[in-house]
């Protein structure tokens, strides 16, 4: 599993709000390929156990990156909690430690199978897999590098998402983009607008993006969120805006974002929207 | 079994596991419930653990802890302390197996949980009081703590509000009267309809297609730049359904203009 490229990946820091992104990404999957309520929130509370292992024990409460990747197969779901930290000697011993002791047996229980393997750099990968009976295997993200995100926001985004194929974006980018203007204190009102930003940027970004990989990173700061979305072709990231203009009503990007903004990388665009909530 | 031995066994910590199985042994051997609910009483923080796992889930904590409690109970009958395993790792599998059945039992499958829907509605009114209380919409963090829900919960709410067609007081009634309009005749503005003539076919007649209060709030948000609170207390709805059909609109609009791009 963890050789194949996912078909989702997040980015984010081991924050506990980050877990609620983690969480909502899984259920806009779930929604996707129509797992069952019973069966996705088995998937929720199993992956939410070992991203609970990494905000509070993989790097021994200091700030470190967390990183859960999805893979879609023929009728199962595979999900890797991967952390850079301190690495479980021997045992997952840091498992154990969680409340009551009791994490890797929740995981052992929800899950189909569950392997703990040392990551390349030094951490820790808990890898699970989960029965998905709708599920079926979908083309994965291409050579699963970061070569698309040449155009990094200033400082570090708080999350970083790839969808791939795009088509699985539907059910996923609105959830996360109110999960994050929820984090970054935006009223209902901007949640909403947020959500409705996502919807239009999903709708057309099959057009524009460059394969058929979506990357999207966010910057959250309290009333504030930057998103970043790429790789466009060149020429196509203005075609998008365009392509979301309602006639008369004008542009939804241009209406519901604060600014908008296309930045040139040598062989692709990125889209660059910021929302505010000034109230 | 005198008093005395039993009375040692749920007082000294020293030994735990040794009193442990002799607690185990006085149930299973002698059915003595007070060594059950001694057990009960020992086992209840990882029983109430496991319930507070599925707490974001749509059901009320008592019902999650009674059923949870159901496993732990089953666990106490079925351990075997002589295998060398602990109690916990025995239990654990047991008490999540009585919880996952249970959730199956209870129609999961079935399209929104009541219990999402209920929540929806409370964080609908939540949201009205709040407005009126701050002159402005809440944030999730506001409406957390007002209704003492989590986050997430308030999330999944705000989204679940999408899916209800029980929250709107305005079916869609297409092909009705009204929805011949075109778009600015809601408006009450010459020029908006005098524009509409200038617009592409295709996007004119999708939005012929759309209601003609939607394409008001359509108007009102797009055009005119109102909130949505703004938008919601103009025509005496909620910001939620104000959301929800803004949404519906638009992927109605784009659904539309795709169709009539593929033809």
């Amino acid at each position: 599993m963890a050789d194949s490229p996912p078909n989702v990946r997040l980015n984010l820091a081991n924050t506990p709000e980050n877990v609620v992104v983690v969480r909502e990404m899984l259920s806009g999957v779930g929604e996707a390929i129509g797992l069952d309520h019973s069966d996705l929130n088995d998937v929720r509370t199993a992956v939410t156990e070992a991203c609970n292992n990494v905000v509070l024990h993989a790097y021994e409460g200091d700030p470190g990156p967390l990183e859960v990747q999805l893979h879609l197969a023929s009728r199962s779901l595979g999900v890797v909690v991967r952390d850079q930290g301190v690495g479980l000697p021997g045992e997952p011993k840091s498992l154990e430690t969680d409340t009551g002791g009791i994490g890797l047996h929740v995981i052992q229980t929800l899950a189909q199978t569950v392997e703990f393997v040392e990551g390349e750099r030094g951490g820790t990968d808990v890898r699970m897999w989960f029965k998905a009976p709708q599920a079926s295997a979908l083309v994965p993200l291409r050579a699963d590098g970061d070569q698309a995100r040449t155009l990094a926001l200033p400082g570090r985004p708080t999350a970083t998402i790839c969808i791939a194929p795009i088509s699985l974006a539907r059910t996923i980018l609105p959830r996360l983009m109110i999960t994050l203007a929820a984090h970054a204190h935006f009223s209902t009102d901007r949640i909403s607008d947020a959500q409705l930003l996502a919807d239009a940027l999903v709708e057309h970004a099959q057009a524009a993006i460059r394969g058929d990989k979506l990357s999207v990173d966010v910057s959250v700061e309290p009333r504030d969120l930057e998103v970043h979305i790429s790789p466009m072709g060149i020429g196509l990231a203005q075609q998008l805006i365009k392509q979301t203009e309602l006639g008369e009503l004008g542009g939804v990007i241009e209406q519901l974002a604060d600014r908008h903004e296309v930045l040139h990388t040598g062989a692709h665009e990125t889209l660059a929207l910021r929302l505010s909530d000034p109230r | 079994m005198s008093t005395a031995t039993m009375t040692r066994s749920l007082h000294v910590d020293r030994g735990a596991a040794e009193d442990l199985g002799h607690l185990f042994a006085l149930w299973q051997e002698q059915r003595d419930p007070r060594a059950r609910e001694a057990l009960v009483k020992r086992f209840m923080p990882l029983t109430r653990s496991l319930a507070r796992r599925y707490d974001r889930s749509s059901e009320p904590f008592e019902d999650l802890l009674q059923v949870a409690s159901v496993g732990l109970l089953k666990a106490l009958d079925r351990f075997d302390p002589h295998r060398g395993h602990s109690f916990p790792s025995f239990a654990v599998p047991t008490i999540l197996g009585e919880m996952r059945r249970y959730f199956r039992d209870c129609g999961w499958s079935v399209h929104v949980p009541r219990g999402d829907q209920e929540r929806a509605l409370k964080v609908r009114d939540a949201q009205e009081t709040l407005t009126n209380e701050h002159g402005h919409a809440p944030t999730v963090s506001q409406l957390s703590q007002y209704l003492e829900l989590e986050t997430e919960q308030v999330i999944d709410a705000l989204q679940a509000t999408q899916a209800y067609e029980s929250l709107s007081l305005d079916a869609p009634r297409p092909g009705g009267e009204d929805d011949t309009m075109t778009f600015g005749d809601g408006m009450g503005s010459e020029d908006e309809r005098y524009e509409l003539v200038e617009l592409d076919a295709t996007l004119v007649a999708a939005i012929r297609h759309i209601p003609a209060r939607e394409r008001a709030m359509l108007h009102m948000r797009f055009v005119e730049d109102l909130t949505q609170t703004e938008i919601a207390a103009r025509l005496k709805i909620s910001q939620m359904q104000v959301s929800r059909l803004l949404r519906r609109s638009l992927d109605q609009l784009r659904a539309l203009t795709r169709d009539a791009s593929e033809v």
